[in-house]
């Protein structure tokens, strides 16, 4: 292996590499840590009978899905200053990339919950469960059963845009191939090794998704 | 009293206490005849259209009423009124000592009693895909009666022993035939010890063959003293097993009584009419 | 002051179509081979698209378009930062957008391919009368969710210095100590851009069924 070549630089930069993917997932679990609740609270908050409590969890969703995720994480880290509280650049990057998340996973939580059959909710209701016991034990996980593949889906593209943490300088993948392409010069060999490392975790995550809608379609 | 009969044993088995104390022909108090369930001067409206026009129907206790009808009678409408699924405008429900009158609004506990006394049996089953057949039938009398979860899965393995499921415990609804489906749904409903079983044309979505299995089901109940209202398209169930025949038509009772009279001499000529077109086929 | 700072943010909204536009026109050019390449029953040509339609999409767009704007040059000319950005979302886009087209396709009912195939249809009388019409339907609601998902996405090109909406915002946010301010209006022109065009393709969607069945 000559020194300069694309596997010579695969290998030597490999643990700095892994060190920025090793962040890029933290950044995605918590992300998702935060996100699941936040959007199983919005999903039922957008349907809400009090009508301040609808409009703010609409808006939550429609700003978290509507606004491009690298606005929100300017705005968290470069903004947030200007109102007086500044943030760490990876908690302003968590807590970006998890409000998307949260408007995004809302709307795939309401759609599996609006796909529970009413027949269901209506058994429940002749044998005389509870609203509350009918919520936990039907339509909840129901719901979330038949939101799964587009959460796993989700959670892919999730993962995918912790890259943009790079713009608020959080050391994770995206950030350590550029600050090694930056002081070598061999961008296309290093970016191309992340783009390796992205690629490694996102397509077997998506076919495990695919696998797991095909599934549950035979299954239905 | 208190056989103990495994959750394995083979074939119908005796009926356990919880599910035969609901049994009226037990107890010598239930004299049939006097009424289980009674509505009176029900009416429901969707919009300008009037699918119950001041209906009013006595179900004797330990008796079965078999509601018949072309589509769009209001057959289902009065079932669903009866447990308040579908809630009527007007008028007033009694089951057993559980009195509701519409016009004085639904009080939560008054509801959930209702619901507690009537069991329904659906045309599409309505079984919950996500748990186990057992689970399906634990799970509503745990959280509904309070009853542990070792007692809710003994009698939950009786009735599937009663229906011929006794295997099919640990299984999922979706890999049950129709007709299983359906007796895992009448399961369901008994294990709640009901005063009066509704059944929503039970056998509309099945083959008739695998019909069969299920009527035979409600045959055996019915020979019990189960107090039963079951709106069905099947004639010879409505004449062979029921007490009271109820022929709906837009909205209105247009005849009631002995199932085999209605049918050798109607008084309607709505009912001639009905009772020509399905003999037809 | 409210004012102001919304033109200014809207100074970068022409470009900031120009790339979505320019991006979804390539993205919609290379799926179309893609969607015939992914059907194919040749293994080669099957597997080539198969991983084609991964990569583009297993790998960020902004990884993407710095490999296209640090890694590649013809000669000694490099691509231009605008270069790299729609033709990286475009090979993004390419996959998705292939992926879409085909659950499309497979939308169509399979009696419809019966029916051309037993009137004696050249193969490309079916795809271009029976078929084609009835994916463009099929096809519309992932197409346009996806078009506005892309409108978000072009705002990663504002990383390689293409003056668009984000990059005049962040421009404006950094001059001044009213950052938060700043980006909420361009939150806001994205969600005002976003939510209509949600709205139309629903619209049409329902036009589109109607006309259909």
């Amino acid at each position: 292996m000559t020194s300069g070549s694309f596997f010579y630089d695969f290998i030597q930069y490999l643990p700095q590499l892994l060190e920025g993917l090793k962040i890029s997932l933290m950044i995605t679990g918590l992300s998702l840590t935060i996100g699941v609740p936040v959007a199983l609270f919005l999903a039922f908050g957008v349907t809400a009978k009090r009508k301040a409590l609808r409009w703010f969890c609409v808006a939550v969703v429609e700003v978290g899905r509507g606004a491009p995720a690298l606005v929100l994480l300017q705005l968290a880290y470069y903004g947030m200053p200007g109102a007086g509280i500044t943030l760490p650049a990876l908690t302003s990057a968590v807590l970006a990339l998890s409000w998307t998340a949260a408007g995004y996973m809302a709307e795939y939580v309401r759609g599996g919950i609006s796909a529970v059959p009413l027949g269901e909710i209506e058994a429940c209701q002749a044998v005389g469960m509870k609203r509350p016991d009918t919520l936990r034990f039907v339509i909840i996980p129901q719901g979330l059963r038949i939101a799964l593949p587009s959460l796993m889906g989700f959670a892919v593209m999730l993962f995918q845009a912790t890259s943009l943490a790079y713009s608020v300088a959080v050391p994770e993948l995206m950030s350590q191939a550029y600050s090694i392409g930056s002081s070598n010069f061999r961008y296309l060999n290093i970016l191309i090794a992340a783009g390796v490392l992205y690629a490694a975790i996102s397509i077997p995550s998506t076919w495990f998704s695919v696998l797991v809608e095909k599934r549950m379609n035979r299954h239905a | 009293m208190s056989e103990v009969l495994g959750p394995q044993q083979r074939g119908m088995t005796i009926p356990s206490q919880a599910i035969t104390s609901s049994f009226p022909l037990d107890s010598p108090s239930a004299v049939l005849g006097a009424p289980k369930v009674q509505v009176s001067h029900l009416a429901k409206a969707y919009g300008d259209n009037l699918v119950l026009r001041d209906v009013s129907l006595e179900v004797p206790s330990g008796s079965v009423t078999a509601m018949i009808g072309p589509s769009g009678a209001g057959k289902s409408t009065l079932l669903r009124c009866m447990n308040l699924l579908e809630r009527p405008d007007a008028g007033t429900i009694q089951i057993g000592e559980h009195l509701i009158d519409v016009a004085k609004g639904i009080a939560p506990k008054n509801l959930a009693a209702l619901r507690r006394s009537t069991g329904m049996v659906f045309q599409t089953f309505n079984l919950f895909p996500h748990m186990t057949v057992l689970r399906n039938i634990s799970l509503p009398q745990q959280r509904v009666l309070g009853r542990s979860s070792s007692e809710a899965d003994e009698i939950s393995h009786r009735l599937l022993s009663r229906m011929g499921l006794h295997d099919k415990a640990g299984q999922y609804p979706n890999r049950c035939s129709g007709g299983q489906q359906q007796r895992i749904a009448i399961a369901r409903a008994l294990a709640l010890d009901p005063e009066v079983m509704l059944f929503d044309e039970p056998t509309s979505a099945l083959d008739p063959e695998v019909g069969a299995e299920v009527l035979d089901v409600m045959k055996e109940l019915a020979s019990e003293g189960m107090t039963m209202v079951v709106v069905t398209h099947e004639m010879s169930f409505a004449a062979n097993v029921s007490d009271q025949l109820v022929v709906m038509a837009e909205g209105r009772i247009i005849e009631r009584g002995d199932p085999k009279d209605i049918m050798r001499n109607p008084q309607h000529e709505r009912t001639r009419k009905f009772l020509h077109a399905v003999m037809e086929r | 002051m409210n004012v102001e700072i919304l033109f200014a943010v809207l100074t970068g909204l022409p470009l900031t179509i120009l790339i979505t536009l320019t991006a979804l026109g390539i993205g919609t050019l290379l799926a179309i081979p893609l969607l015939f390449g992914l059907r194919s029953t040749n293994r080669t040509v099957w597997f080539i698209s198969r991983c084609f339609v991964d990569i583009c999409r297993g790998i960020p767009p902004i990884v993407w378009l710095f490999v296209l704007f640090f890694g590649v040059s013809v000669g000694s000319a490099r691509l231009s930062a605008f270069a790299a950005g729609v033709i990286g979302l475009g090979l993004v886009a390419s996959g998705y957008l292939a992926e879409i087209f085909r659950g499309a396709v497979k939308a169509v009912h399979a009696g419809q391919w019966e029916a051309a195939h037993a009137l004696g249809f050249p193969a490309t009388s079916t795809w271009s009368q029976v078929i084609g019409p009835q994916v463009l339907r099929t096809a519309l609601p992932g197409f346009t969710t996806y078009a506005i998902a892309l409108l978000k996405d072009s705002s990663i090109v504002s990383i390689l210095g293409v003056a668009e909406m984000v990059f005049t915002t962040s421009q404006l946010a950094r001059s001044s100590d009213l950052g938060i301010f700043v980006y909420a209006v361009a939150a806001a022109v994205y969600i005002g851009l976003s939510v209509p065009l949600g709205v139309l393709s629903r619209s049409l969607d329902v036009k589109l069924r109607k006309a259909v069945a």
